[in-house]
C-alpha cells in the first residue's frame, strides 16, 4: 500500500514550492497596461496622435453645441422650437445656469485633451528614438494643450491646472493669470520646436506647425489686451509666406480648401463616424430636414443677416436659405421648423436658414461628419495684425492687411466692399471689428472678440448679457460637487 | 467504527447514519398471542442481521401481515414462524431500524437485512469540506434530498428549491429553453453579480445549468457565516452544495437500474390583455381623427394566438450502479429535451455521469465524478415585446402569402421565419480523487476537478424584404445576409488538498479540517461576422473571405473580427481553509471557521483577504433540567457571526489601460491610428466583504412529528464595489466613471421552516412551509469621491432609466413622478403646477418637492423590486399506492415596473385598461386620454404593479404498482405519475408572469417584454430494478 502521508507531503511541498505569488501575478490579457506605454518610437507616434483625437471628440465643441455663436449676435438656437429648449435654448438668451447641460461635457473633454498631451510631454522624453522627432512630438503636444488650456481660461476663468499624466483628486482653481502663463509657456515652447507647415510631408499636413503656435499666441495675447506680444508673432507668421487666402471666399471653410493655404490650423476629419475619422461639430449643425444632413443648430439671426455690406458675397457664402441650391442639392429644409418666427408685434426674428460655412457636399448624415473645422485661418492672422497694428498706433500698416481680407471678399467685383482708407484709430478698430464680423461669421469668434473688446454688454445686453457675470460661463456645478470643496465658482457666478 | 464510518460516508457524499448502540437496549418483545386454531402448513425459520454486518439482532418483532400473529427474533437473532396458507408477507420491525416487508412464499429459511433508521440528529449534514452530526451544525442550512430535487420541475436543478428552503428566492429570468435562473440568497447584497457559488462533489462552479436533476443526491444550501465561511472570499452571496449520486458499494444489492421517462406539454399560462381591432381603431380615431374610416370593417388579429404555441418537453434518465467491496460505481446516461412556446426556441442536452470509487484497500481509495454534457440551443428573437405592440388591425400576411408589414415593431412572424440562431456546445465537470483514512482519525484527500466548456453560436439572418401594402419596402428589411460566428472556451481546474480530523475523548468531540487549494481560471473567445453571404442555406454558414463579398462594389464584407479573454474569466486563486468543530457532552458546539484567500484579480498587496468564523450551537434538550420535559425531542438554539468576501466583480477595473484614439492629418484627408491612457483603472480594489450574523433555533416536538427552524439573520456587506463619477480635471473623460469599494448594504430578516408529518388513518400526510422576510437597505453609497450618493440603472430601451439606488432605499428602487388624478379641466390645469406638455385629460404629476414647478426634481421613490415575504408550503399525502402533492410558492410585497408599456416612441397596440381612458370631465381619474406616447408614458407610478403572487407551483399524482405485479415484474419498484407545474398563479400584474427577474440587481423587477414561462403537464415513469 501507498505511504499515503508521504504522498501528502509530497503534495503540500509541491504547493507551497510552485510559489503563491508567481501563482498570483497573472497578467491581464489582450490588453495594454499603461505601465508598458509608451515605449517604442511607434508608441510615441501614437500617443502623440491621441492629443489630436479630441479635436474630433464632439463634446470639444463646447459641449456639442457652438455656444459661442449661440450666445452672440450673429445667431439663434436653430433646429426646431422644441429641440434642447432647455438644454442648448438657454444660452441664446442668457439664461443658463450653473447646472446647465453641455457644460460639463466641455470641461471633461478638454481636461481629457489636457491628460493626453500631459502624456506625451511626460513620458516620450523618456523613449528612445530620433531625438527631434521626440521633440517635435513633445512641442505639438504643448500647442495642443495650449489650445485646451485657453479654451477652458477663457470660457471659465480660473481652473485646476494640472500639468502631470495623474492628477490628484482634488486640484483647487489657479487663478486665470497661472493657466495663461502656462498657455503662453507652451506655445513658446511650440513655436521654438515645431516646423513651418512646408516642412511637412504631405501625409502629416495637419499638425501643429510654428505658424499655428504663433498665431494662436497672439490670439491669447490679445485675449488679455496684449497687443504688443501680440505684433510680431503675426507679422512673422505672415512674412513667413507659408500662407495665403483662398481665391474663392467659400473654399476658405469649404471642402476645396481643406488643409488648404489659408488653413493655419484645422481638425481633420473624413466622412464616416467619430471612431472612423468622423467630426460632428458640422453634423450637429447640418441642415435639417431634406437633405437630412444634421440637426440644424446654431440658425443665423437677421441681425447678422443685416451686418453685411451691401452685395458681400460673404453672405451667401456663409447662410444657407431655403430653396438655395448647393453641389447641385437644393435645400428644403425641416417641416417641424417654422420657415419664419415671428415676435408678438408680428415682426419676423427668426428665418430658418443654416450655417453654409460647416456645408460639407452630400446628401446624407454621415458625409456632413468629413468638414473639417478651420480653428485658424489666415484671414483671421490677417485681422489680428490689422488689429494689433492699429491698436499699437500703426494705422497705415494695418489697412493694407485689412484690405487684403475685403479684396479677395469682393471677389474682382470692384462695385463693392470699397478698400478701407480710414487711419483714425477708433474709426478703423471699427472696421476691423466689422469685418471680423463678417468674414468669420459662425466661426466661433464673435462672442469672444466681444468679451474681449469689453463691447459685450453694449451689443448683447439687449439679448440678456449682464456685465460681470456673462463675460465668463459658470465652473460646471458637477464638478464643484465632485471636487468635495476643492473646487470653487469662478467670480462671475458666486 | 463509527468514526470510519463517518469518514466513509463524508467520502461517499452521501447522507449516512451514524450506528446507534441501541441495539443492546431494551428487548422489546411484543408477543402476539398465537392464533388458536392452527393450520400447520409451512415453518420458517430465519436468521435477522443488521445491514451490511455479522451482528445478528435479538427481540426483532416479525408479524404476519394482516394478522395478529406474530413472533421476536431470540438472542441469536433466530427465529421459528409457522405459516398457513396465504399467510406469506412477514413485517419485521425493530426499534432504530427500518421496517422492512417481505414475501416468504414458498421460502422455508430466510436471511434478513434490517438497515438501521437513521437518527435525524445523527444525521450528516455536509457543511463543505466535511460533514458534521447534525446535531453540531452550528450555521444555517437548509437542506433538499433527492427525493425532492427535480420532483417539481425538471428545467433546472436549482428550482427545485424554489418555495422548499426558507431564505431563498429563485426566480425565473425567461421561459426561454435553456434559460437560466436568477438565484438570491438572503436578499441581494450587492450592486454586483448577488449569485450563489455552487459545490458540485467539491468542483466550484457558478452554475449547474448542466446537471440532469435526477443525477443529485442532495443539495444544502448554505446560508449563514458559520456554513459560508469556508468558502471565504466567494460566500458571500451564499453556497448551494450539489452532491450527485453514488453506488451502494454493497455487492449483495447488485446493479440497481433506475428508468426514469417524463414527457410534457408546455402553454402560456395567459395572454395579456390588449386592445382588439375595433377597439384599437376607435382609440386611434380618438388620438388622430380619420385614422381609420370603419371601425367596424378593420382586421382583428390576435397575435398572441399567432406566436405562442403548445410545445412538447421530455426528460428521460437511465442509470445504472452498484458496487462490492472492491468500489462502487453511478453512471448515468440522460436527455432533456425542450421545444419553446415561441417557435425557433428550443434546447436539448444530454448528460452521461460516471461516479465511480475504487478501494484500493481498507483504507484508501481513489475515485471520480465526471458529468459530461452537450447541449444544442436555438434563441428565438425577442418577438414578445412585438408582439404586445402590434397592432390588432394588421393582418399577418398579404393575400398572396406573403408577409404583412407590421409597422413601426416588425412582423414578429417574420422576423421569427428568418431567424436561425443556435448556440451549440458541450460542457465536463468533474474530478478525480483519492483519499486515505490514517489511525482511524484522519481522512487525507486530494481532489483535482476541472470546469470547462466549450461553445459554438451560429446566427444567420437571410437578405429579406416585407413590404408595405404599395409594394415599397418597409423598414423591415434586412439588405445583406448576416452571419455571425463565435466561439469560446472557458477552463477551471481546481485543486484542493484536505485533511479531515475526527476523534471523540470521552465526552469532547472534534471535528476538524485544514486545507490548500489551488485554482486557475482560463477562457478565451473568438468572433466573426460577415455579410452577403453567397448561399443562404446552412451549408454556407462560415466566413469565407471569397464568399462573403458585395460583389456590386467587390467589398470583402467580413464585417468583424474580435478575439480575446473574457476578464472575469482568467485569474487564478490560492486559498488556505481550516474549521474546528467542538462539541461537549452533544451539549454544545463551537465552531471556528476561516479562510485564507489570494486571488490574482487583485493588485499585489490587496491580494489576501481573511474570512473568519465563529459559531456557537447548544442542544438544550440534552441538558439535565430538560430531561423531564417530554415536550421536545430536539431544542437547540445556535448563533453565528462571520465575514465573508464576494469576488464576483468586474476586477479588470482595476487596470488603467491604453485605449484608441485616432486622429486625421494629411492631404487628403486620411486616419492615423493613436493609443493614449483611458480612464483610470482602481488599483486598490478588493474583495466586497458582508459581515453576516445569524441566530437560530431548532425544535423538534410530539415524537418527531413536528420540526421548526427559526432565524434571524443581518447582513451588511461593505466595500461594494460601484463606479463613481470623478472630476473632470483627472481628464479620464465625459461620462466615465471609475470604480471604487464604495458602497454598503444591508439584508436582515427572519426564516422559518416548518414541518409536520402524521398517519391519519391509512393516509400518511405531511405539511411544510418556508419562508423568509427581507429587509434590504442601501446604507452608503459614494466615498472618496464622487457625488454619486445614488446609482441610476434600469435603462429602458429608450433610455429612460426607472430605478436608483439611494442611501435608506432598496437596491434598484423604482423611481419615477406620482400620479394624482387626472386634469379633468382647464381649471385643473390652470390650477395645478404642471410640464409644459401636460393638457386636459392628462395625468396630474404630484408637485413632490413641493417648490411649486414640475419638473426631473419631483420624481421619488415608487417602489420595490424586492419582496417583503418569500414563502412557500407543501402538501404530501400517501394512501395505499396512490401519493399526492402539492406545492405552492409566492412572494408579497414587491413592486413590478411595466417596462414594456413605456416605451412608445411610435404607434402600438395598448393593453386593455386604455379602453376605460378619459373621455371629458368626470369619465376618469386614473386612466388619461389617449395617446401614442409622451407625456402620459413618463415614467411614474401608473406602470407600477403589486408584484406579488401565490402559485400553485406543481400538483403531483402518483401511483405505485402494487407488490404483485413488481414482484411478478421483477421490479422493485414502479409508479406513474402526472405532474403540472404553474398550474394557476394568483396575482394582480397584469402581465404574463409576475416572476420577473434579472441579473441585473439594478434593473429588476422591470418587464420589458419577457419570454413567458410556460404551464406544463407531464406524464412520468419510474421504475427501479
Amino acid at each position: 500500500m501507498m505511504n499515503t502521508k508521504k504522498l501528502f507531503k509530497v503534495l503540500i511541498i509541491a504547493v507551497l514550492i510552485t510559489g503563491c505569488e508567481d501563482f498570483l501575478g497573472v497578467k491581464p490579457q489582450s490588453v495594454l497596461t499603461q505601465e508598458a506605454f509608451p515605449e517604442s518610437a511607434a508608441d510615441a507616434l501614437q500617443a502623440t496622435n491621441a492629443v489630436y483625437s479630441t479635436l474630433r471628440n464632439w463634446h470639444y465643441h463646447s459641449g456639442g453645441f457652438p455656444l459661442a455663436d449661440i450666445m452672440s449676435d450673429d445667431a439663434h438656437k436653430g433646429s426646431n422650437p422644441d429641440d434642447a429648449s432647455n438644454t442648448v435654448g438657454p444660452f441664446d438668451n442668457f439664461t443658463h445656469s450653473v447646472t446647465q447641460d453641455g457644460l460639463d461635457r466641455w470641461w471633461n473633454a478638454l481636461y481629457q485633451g489636457i491628460r493626453r498631451a500631459n502624456i506625451v510631454i511626460e513620458k516620450i522624453p523618456q523613449v528612445e528614438m530620433d531625438a527631434s522627432l521626440q521633440e517635435r512630438y513633445v512641442a505639438e503636444a504643448k500647442f495642443l494643450r495650449a489650445l485646451y488650456y485657453f479654451d477652458l481660461v477663457r470660457a471659465f476663468g480660473g481652473v485646476p491646472l494640472v500639468t502631470q499624466s495623474e492628477a490628484p483628486l482634488k486640484v483647487p482653481n489657479s487663478p486665470a493669470a497661472d493657466i495663461y502663463t502656462l498657455v503662453e509657456n507652451d506655445l513658446m515652447d511650440a513655436a521654438a520646436v515645431l516646423p513651418l507647415k512646408s516642412e511637412y510631408e504631405a501625409s502629416d499636413i495637419g499638425r501643429a506647425t510654428k505658424g499655428a503656435a504663433q498665431s494662436l499666441l497672439a490670439r491669447v495675447y490679445m485675449f488679455q489686451g496684449d497687443f504688443t506680444s501680440a505684433e510680431p508673432l503675426l507679422l512673422e507668421v505672415i512674412n513667413s509666406n507659408e500662407y495665403d487666402l483662398e481665391p474663392n471666399f467659400e473654399d476658405a471653410n469649404g471642402v476645396n480648401g481643406e488643409q488648404g493655404v489659408e488653413s493655419v490650423f484645422e481638425v481633420g476629419a473624413v466622412a464616416g463616424n467619430t471612431g472612423s475619422g468622423g467630426n460632428q461639430y458640422a453634423n450637429t449643425q447640418g441642415v435639417r430636414g431634406t437633405p437630412n444632413r444634421g440637426w440644424g443648430f446654431n440658425r443665423p439671426s437677421i441681425d447678422l443677416r443685416d451686418a453685411f455690406e451691401a452685395g458681400d458675397p460673404r453672405e451667401d457664402a456663409t447662410i444657407i436659405e431655403l430653396g438655395e441650391t448647393l453641389d447641385g442639392i437644393t435645400i428644403a429644409g425641416d417641416g417641424t421648423t417654422p420657415d419664419q418666427t415671428t415676435d408678438e408685434q408680428g415682426n419676423v426674428i427668426e428665418i430658418e436658414s443654416y450655417n453654409q460655412k460647416v456645408w460639407y457636399p452630400g446628401n446624407n448624415t454621415t458625409t456632413q461628419f468629413g468638414h473639417n473645422r478651420r480653428l485658424i485661418r489666415y484671414a483671421d492672422v490677417l485681422l489680428m495684425a490689422a488689429e494689433t497694428l492699429n491698436e499699437n498706433n500703426k494705422p497705415t500698416q494695418a489697412l493694407p492687411y485689412l484690405n487684403e481680407v475685403r479684396a479677395r471678399a469682393r471677389g474682382g467685383n470692384n462695385a463693392i466692399l470699397p478698400d478701407v482708407t480710414t487711419t483714425d484709430k477708433q474709426a478703423l478698430s471699427d472696421a476691423i471689428m466689422h469685418e471680423r464680423r463678417v468674414e468669420l461669421a459662425l466661426e466661433g469668434h464673435r462672442f469672444w472678440d466681444l468679451v474681449r473688446t469689453g463691447r459685450a454688454a453694449d451689443v448683447l445686453g439687449p439679448l440678456g448679457f449682464i456685465e460681470g457675470k456673462h463675460e465668463l460661463l459658470p465652473i460646471p456645478q458637477s464638478e464643484i460637487d465632485l471636487s468635495q470643496g476643492s473646487l470653487s465658482q469662478n467670480d462671475n457666478w458666486k | 467504527m463509527t468514526k470510519q464510518k463517518l469518514f466513509k460516508d463524508h467520502a461517499a457524499r452521501s447522507r449516512s447514519v451514524l450506528l446507534n448502540m441501541r441495539m443492546l437496549s431494551t428487548l422489546l418483545i411484543l408477543l402476539i398471542a398465537s392464533t388458536t386454531y392452527i393450520q400447520a402448513q409451512t415453518v420458517l425459520t430465519g436468521t435477522v442481521y443488521e445491514e451490511g454486518t455479522d451482528l445478528t439482532l435479538p427481540g426483532v418483532n416479525i408479524q404476519v401481515k394482516g394478522t395478529m400473529k406474530g413472533t421476536a427474533t431470540d438472542a441469536n437473532g433466530e427465529f421459528t414462524l409457522r405459516l398457513e396458507d396465504g399467510q406469506n408477507i412477514l413485517i419485521f420491525s425493530y426499534l432504530g431500524f427500518e421496517t422492512k416487508e417481505i414475501d416468504v412464499t414458498g421460502l422455508e429459511t430466510i436471511t434478513v437485512q434490517l438497515t438501521p433508521m437513521i437518527d435525524e440528529l445523527d444525521e450528516l449534514v455536509v457543511i463543505g469540506y466535511g460533514a458534521v452530526r447534525k446535531r453540531d451544525v452550528t450555521g444555517a442550512v437548509g437542506s433538499l434530498g433527492s427525493e425532492q430535487i427535480g420532483k417539481v420541475s425538471s428545467l433546472n436543478a436549482e428550482q427545485s428549491l424554489t418555495g422548499k428552503v426558507s431564505g431563498v428566492q429563485i426566480t425565473t429570468t425567461s421561459g426561454a429553453p435553456g434559460a437560466s435562473s436568477a438565484v438570491r440568497i438572503r436578499g441581494v447584497g450587492t450592486f454586483n453579480n448577488s449569485s450563489p457559488i455552487y459545490v458540485v462533489d467539491g468542483v466550484i462552479l457558478d452554475d449547474i445549468s448542466f446537471l440532469n436533476s435526477s443525477d443529485i443526491e442532495s443539495m444544502e444550501v448554505l446560508k449563514d457565516a458559520s456554513a459560508t465561511a469556508i468558502y471565504g472570499s466567494r460566500g458571500a452571496n451564499g453556497v448551494i452544495l450539489v452532491q450527485t449520486k453514488s453506488g451502494s458499494g454493497n455487492a449483495e444489492d447488485g446493479v440497481k437500474v433506475n428508468v426514469s421517462l417524463e414527457s410534457g406539454l408546455q402553454q402560456l399560462e395567459r395572454q395579456i390583455d390588449l386592445l382588439n381591432g375595433r377597439q384599437f381603431a376607435i382609440i386611434a380615431n380618438e388620438i388622430r381623427s380619420g385614422s381609420y374610416n370603419n371601425v367596424d370593417a378593420v382586421p382583428n388579429t390576435n397575435w398572441q394566438d399567432l406566436i405562442f404555441n403548445v410545445a412538447p418537453m421530455q426528460n428521460h434518465q437511465i442509470s445504472l450502479s452498484g458496487g462490492s467491496e472492491k468500489g462502487d460505481y453511478y453512471v448515468s446516461f440522460g436527455y432533456f429535451q425542450q421545444e419553446g412556446i415561441i417557435d425557433k426556441s428550443n434546447y436539448e442536452r444530454f448528460n452521461l455521469k460516471l461516479n465511480n470509487t475504487y478501494k484500493l484497500s481498507q483504507n484508501v481509495k481513489i475515485g471520480n465524478n465526471i458529468t459530461i454534457a452537450p447541449y444544442n440551443q436555438q434563441v428565438a428573437p425577442g418577438v414578445t415585446f412585438a408582439v404586445y405592440r402590434a397592432q390588432p388591425v394588421l393582418e399577418p400576411y398579404y393575400d398572396d402569402g406573403s408577409f404583412g408589414v407590421v409597422y413601426n415593431v416588425g412582423n414578429p412572424l417574420a422576423s421569427l421565419n428568418y431567424s436561425n440562431n443556435y448556440n451549440k456546445g458541450v460542457r465536463v465537470v468533474g474530478n478525480v480523487f483519492a483519499e486515505a483514512i490514517v489511525k482511524d482519525a484522519l481522512l487525507l484527500k486530494t481532489s483535482f476537478g476541472t470546469d470547462a466548456s466549450f461553445n459554438k453560436a451560429t446566427n444567420f439572418t437571410p437578405a429579406y424584404t416585407i413590404y408595405n401594402p404599395d409594394g415599397t419596402a418597409s423598414q423591415q428589411d434586412n439588405e445583406f445576409s448576416d452571419l455571425f460566428k463565435g466561439q469560446s472556451y472557458n477552463m477551471t481546474w481546481i485543486w484542493e488538498n484536505t485533511v479531515n480530523y475526527i476523534q471523540d475523548f470521552d465526552k469532547h468531540s472534534v471535528n476538524a479540517v485544514g486545507g490548500i487549494t489551488l485554482q486557475q481560471t482560463r477562457s478565451e473567445y473568438l468572433n466573426v461576422a460577415g455579410q452577403n453571404i453567397i448561399r443562404d442555406g446552412e451549408d454556407f454558414w462560415y466566413v469565407l473571405p471569397e464568399y462573403v463579398v458585395d460583389e456590386a462594389n467587390n467589398i470583402n464584407m467580413v464585417s468583424s473580427i474580435n478575439n480575446g479573454v473574457n476578464a472575469a474569466g482568467y485569474y487564478n486563486m490560492v486559498s488556505f481553509l481550516g474549521r474546528l468543530v467542538y462539541s461537549y457532552d452533544d451539549r454544545y458546539t463551537f465552531t471556528a471557521t476561516t479562510r485564507y484567500d489570494g486571488s490574482s484579480k487583485f493588485a499585489q498587496g490587496k491580494q489576501w483577504g481573511l474570512f473568519p468564523s465563529f459559531a456557537f450551537g447548544w442542544n438544550i434538550e440534552e441538558e439535565d433540567f430538560m430531561q423531564d420535559v417530554e415536550l421536545f425531542d430536539q431544542l437547540k438554539l445556535r448563533a453565528s457571526w462571520g465575514k465573508i468576501g464576494n469576488e464576483k466583480i468586474n476586477y479588470s477595473n482595476r487596470f488603467s489601460l491604453v485605449t484608441s484614439a485616432n486622429a486625421v492629418f494629411g492631404i487628403p484627408d486620411a486616419l492615423y491610428n493613436g493609443l493614449t491612457y483611458g480612464k483610470s483603472g482602481n488599483e486598490n480594489l478588493k474583495w466586497e466583504t458582508t459581515s453576516q450574523t445569524d441566530i437560530g433555533l431548532e425544535l423538534r416536538m410530539f415524537e418527531s412529528r413536528f420540526t421548526a427552524e427559526f432565524d434571524y439573520y443581518n447582513r451588511e456587506t461593505n466595500d461594494i464595489l460601484v463606479d463613481l463619477s470623478t472630476p473632470g480635471h483627472l481628464g479620464n473623460g465625459q461620462g466615465q466613471k471609475i470604480t471604487y469599494n464604495a458602497a454598503v448594504v444591508l439584508n436582515e430578516g427572519f426564516e422559518f421552516n416548518l414541518g409536520w408529518e402524521d398517519q391519519l388513518g391509512e393516509v400518511g400526510y405531511s405539511l411544510n412551509a418556508v419562508g423568509n422576510t427581507v429587509h434590504n437597505e442601501v446604507k452608503a453609497i459614494g466615498g472618496n469621491s464622487g457625488i454619486d450618493s445614488v446609482l441610476v440603472g434600469g435603462y429602458l430601451a429608450n433610455g429612460q432609466a426607472v430605478t436608483r439606488s439611494e442611501v435608506g432605499r432598496p437596491i434598484g428602487a423604482f423611481y419615477g413622478y406620482v400620479t394624482d388624478g387626472i386634469f379633468q379641466n382647464q381649471a385643473e390645469l390652470d390650477a395645478y403646477p404642471h410640464l409644459s406638455q401636460a393638457g386636459i385629460g392628462d395625468l396630474r404629476f404630484k408637485d413632490v418637492n413641493g417648490d411649486g414647478v414640475i419638473n426631473g426634481d419631483d420624481r421619488t421613490y415608487i417602489g420595490s423590486p424586492i419582496p417583503d415575504f418569500v414563502y412557500g408550503f407543501s402538501m404530501d399525502l400517501n394512501w395505499k399506492n396512490f401519493d399526492m402533492s402539492i406545492g405552492f410558492q409566492g412572494q408579497i410585497g414587491n413592486e413590478i415596473f411595466n417596462g414594456k408599456n413605456v416605451v412608445r416612441p411610435d404607434p402600438y397596440n395598448f393593453e386593455a385598461h386604455v379602453w376605460d381612458r378619459w373621455t371629458g370631465e368626470g369619465t376618469s381619474n386614473s386612466e388619461p386620454r389617449p395617446s401614442y406616447g409622451g407625456y402620459n408614458f413618463l415614467p411614474s407610478d401608473r406602470f407600477i404593479h403589486d408584484g406579488s403572487y401565490l402559485r400553485l407551483r406543481s400538483l403531483i399524482i402518483g401511483y405505485r404498482l402494487p407488490e404483485k405485479i413488481l414482484t411478478k415484474m421483477n421490479l422493485d419498484n414502479a409508479r406513474f405519475y402526472l405532474k403540472a407545474n404553474n398550474l394557476f398563479t394568483f396575482t394582480e400584474y397584469p402581465g404574463y408572469t409576475p416572476e420577473i427577474g434579472s441579473n441585473n440587481v439594478l434593473a429588476n423587477g422591470i418587464d420589458t417584454g419577457i419570454y413567458p414561462i410556460p404551464r406544463v403537464i407531464s406524464i412520468g415513469f419510474n421504475t427501479t430494478f
